[in-house]
């Protein structure tokens, strides 16, 4: 090695210095990149590269349906020992967001657990793999009905291990103290709620959000009044929505309902100062724990109008790092008997087996009968097949904020009716 | 180890001979401004792919049509559709005018409550201190969870309504957050409450810049407190207060937090502001040319906000 003169160093250094300043600049910048890159990824990956993990994507917040994810995670990996369940919670409103944006970049979950009505836009956004092959072997295929299959153009991306939808809770205390039956009909739910009033408790609660909920729940209000999304009509819009209004003015709903998701309408009624509630058969759970009076359901008494039947669709994503694996999940959870009755047990999710439908813990339950007879005597599609795919989300929003705008008194049923109709026409047109 | 920088003498050598830059010096000066430029590659890339990247995408996906089928895909050319389609859809007026009625509460009330604030605590001490903590504590807050506090406290059966009625202000609970003119003005108020510890940092900084001298000199002229206030304080964070207008407005313009908590634009589309409109349209609607344009719309508005505080900025500077 050739020594080199003392002189020559300053300027080595100088080098060497701007050198390292080089690099330690480059230094921060891959960090900087490496650190943009690690915060993209982590919110959009779910999925371990681990083959023995499956990763699930649900919005469940109430402790009822939690357990259920819980308990189906420690039967699958009961099942399946050395196998792995992540179950993974993403708010109801970014589930889809999150999912679009996760398939862009090629990721996603293994699992998911999705609001049934989402089925078209999460498919068409290619965040769903199709899973006909697996569906069409499976063996117990034929215990179910069609409507629980979600097909987007002609292939099926979900299957709803259970089924949902709205009944009637009723304040038994409260009914007996007036001396009156649960109603069966608008006519008996409009004078009960008038006796509820007058002797100083509230009518009813429901949730006037406006968004798909309030859709939801606003849908068998609408369709009793005659209102159906084949041939929409203002006329009928009107009536329904008037209805509504009309028991806002009345006092028999708060007006700050129009504020209120499907969880806190409950939650007010299991105070125990409300005669009834439009709520789901998920709030078994949350009435036994809560409630401390002698409840009841019945059907929505909503005469011929209608009921959706919803509920949570469960497909396999389209960029899974385990579809096998989460098939056998999906199989030995959802869509099995014995994990149908345990979503039953744990959070009153009805069946949509038919065995596990006609078991005796099913028909025997008091407060899911009710909800059984609706989904024959009311049930409808959901959403409605009237809707076109493409535009569920649209028409979802657009009756939600009529919904709310008469339960809040921004507009009058008229008013209210004919600007949804004038929105519903184009969106309805297939 | 060698310090400074060791061909500076060589340099200072040259300079008396009066032969100027040289051209190894010019080399040796770029390669040290270059050095210096790759410090700032780090926050460059950020900026670049944080925010141009987005802004352009942004702009391209206002002229596209982009759906929840076609965002991973490829974007087909519309021009101006998406703007006409919102400004045909009826919810951008509306969206405006609660966008400029929100921006005025939040802008007026921020600052004021803000200058307030921060006389009242300018002189140091336990209760200040505490009371400055208590500031950062709730401006360093989630937007979510302040929201959410505050939806159950205006409640029918909240904290404020249960005051309004034992103090027999009122006999029914007031409609806070469901009627569909209190609505956006409890939102709007939320929102500057929100605001107020950050604009009272920066004012109170701005306050404790004024040498005591001056207000010795004012009290030795006669001043009062409330001519203190008016002749010595708010002449001094003039220059402040412009800064901070800009900021609470482009704050207030860009709220979306509180209104998606409190009450999701209801009751109706009563409190649907711009960005909330967009969000709608982008995120729940899945149209995400529609809620584009709306955003770009929302942009340009905040652009021109600061086209006027640039210009009102150099006038002061030039006075």
């Amino acid at each position: 090695m050739k020594l080199r003169p003392v002189s020559a160093l300053p300027a080595a250094g100088s080098h060497l210095l701007t050198r390292r300043k080089s690099l330690t600049a480059f230094g921060a910048a891959a960090a900087a990149a490496a650190l943009l890159l690690s915060g993209c990824g982590a919110g959009g990956t779910s999925s371990a590269a681990n083959s023995n993990e499956i990763t699930v994507w649900h919005y469940f917040s109430d402790p009822n349906q939690v357990k259920v994810m819980t308990d189906y995670a420690a039967t699958f990996e009961k099942n399946n020992p050395g196998k792995k369940v992540n179950n993974v919670y993403v708010p109801y409103d970014q589930l889809d967001s999150k999912l679009i944006a996760s398939a862009g970049a090629k990721s996603g979950p293994d699992v998911v657990v999705y609001n049934g009505s989402d089925a078209s836009t999460l498919a068409l956004a290619n965040t769903l793999a199709p899973i006909d092959d697996k569906w069409s072997s499976f063996a117990d295929k034929g215990q179910f009905p069609e409507t629980v299959v979600h097909q987007v153009n002609g292939k099926t991306y979900g299957i709803q291990g259970y089924v949902n939808l709205l009944g009637l809770w009723y304040n038994q205390d409260i009914l007996d103290s007036l001396g009156i039956q649960p109603p069966k009909t608008m006519a008996e739910l409009e004078d009960a709620m008038a006796k509820a009033t007058a002797a100083g408790h509230q009518g009813i609660t429901l949730s006037g959000l406006p968004q798909s909920q309030g859709e939801w729940q606003a849908y068998p209000w609408l369709s009793s009044a005659g209102f159906n999304y084949s041939s929409p009509d203002a006329a009928s819009l009107k009536k329904g929505l008037g209805t509504a209004q009309d028991w806002v003015n009345k006092g028999y709903l708060s007006k700050e309902a129009v504020t209120w998701d499907q969880t806190v309408p409950f939650q007010k009624f299991a105070a125990g100062d409300v005669a009834f509630a439009e709520n789901g058969n998920w709030q078994v759970g949350t009435a036994k724990s809560s409630a401390k009076f002698k409840y009841g359901v019945v059907p929505l008494p909503v005469d011929n109008g209608k009921v959706y039947l919803g509920g949570e669709a469960e497909g396999i994503g389209a960029y899974a790092k385990n579809p096998d694996l989460a098939w056998t999940y999906l199989q030995q959870t959802y869509l099995d008997k014995a994990g149908q009755l345990t979503a039953m047990q744990d959070a009153g999710s009805l069946p949509s087996r038919k065995d596990a439908a006609a078991d005796p813990s099913v028909t025997g339950n008091e407060l899911l009968k009710p909800f059984a007879d609706s989904i024959t005597s009311h049930g409808a599609t959901y959403p409605d097949q009237a809707v076109p795919a493409k535009n569920v989300a649209n028409v979802q929003l657009a009756v939600g904020q009529a919904w709310s705008s008469a339960l809040g008194g921004q507009s009058t049923p008229e008013d209210a009716a004919q600007a949804l109709v004038g929105k519903l026409t184009p969106l309805l047109q297939k | 180890m060698t310090t400074g920088n060791p061909s500076m003498p060589t340099a200072v050598a040259k300079r008396p001979g009066g032969g100027g830059t040289t051209p190894s010096r010019n080399l040796r000066r770029w390669g040290r401004g270059k050095g210096r430029l790759l410090y700032v590659l780090p926050a460059a890339v950020f900026l670049a792919v944080l925010s141009f990247f987005p802004l352009i995408q942004l702009i391209r996906m206002s002229v596209s049509s982009v759906t929840a089928a076609t965002l991973n895909g490829s974007w087909d050319f519309t021009g101006l559709a998406n703007f006409n389609a919102g400004l045909q859809q009826g919810d951008l007026s509306r969206a405006f005018f609660n966008t400029v009625i929100f921006v005025i509460v939040v802008t007026v009330l921020g600052l004021v409550g803000g200058l307030a604030a921060a006389i009242a605590l300018r002189h140091s001490g336990r209760i200040s201190a505490l009371l400055l903590g208590i500031m950062v504590f709730v401006w360093a807050l989630p937007p979510v969870v302040n929201g959410s506090v505050w939806k159950f406290l205006l409640g029918d059966s909240g904290l404020i309504n249960g005051l309004i009625q034992a103090t027999g202000m009122a006999d029914k609970p007031v409609p806070f957050l469901y009627d569909e003119h209190f609505a956006l003005i409890s939102v709007a108020l939320v929102n500057s409450w929100a605001i107020i510890p950050f604009n009272a940092l920066v004012f109170r900084a701005a306050v404790l810049g004024i040498p005591a001298e001056t207000f010795e000199a004012a009290q030795l002229d006669g001043a009062g407190p409330w001519q203190e206030i008016r002749h010595v304080l708010l002449p001094a964070v003039r220059p402040t207060s412009l800064v901070l207008a800009v900021l609470t407005v482009v704050y207030a313009f860009r709220s979306f937090d509180f209104i998606y908590v409190m009450t999701y634009g209801g009751p109706g589309t009563s409190t649907n502001t711009l960005p909330f409109l967009g969000y709608l349209q982008a995120f729940v609607r899945f149209d995400y040319g529609l809620g584009s344009a709306t955003a770009v719309l929302t942009v340009l508005m905040v652009l021109v906000l600061a086209f006027v505080y640039a210009r009102s900025v150099r006038k002061e500077e030039n006075e």
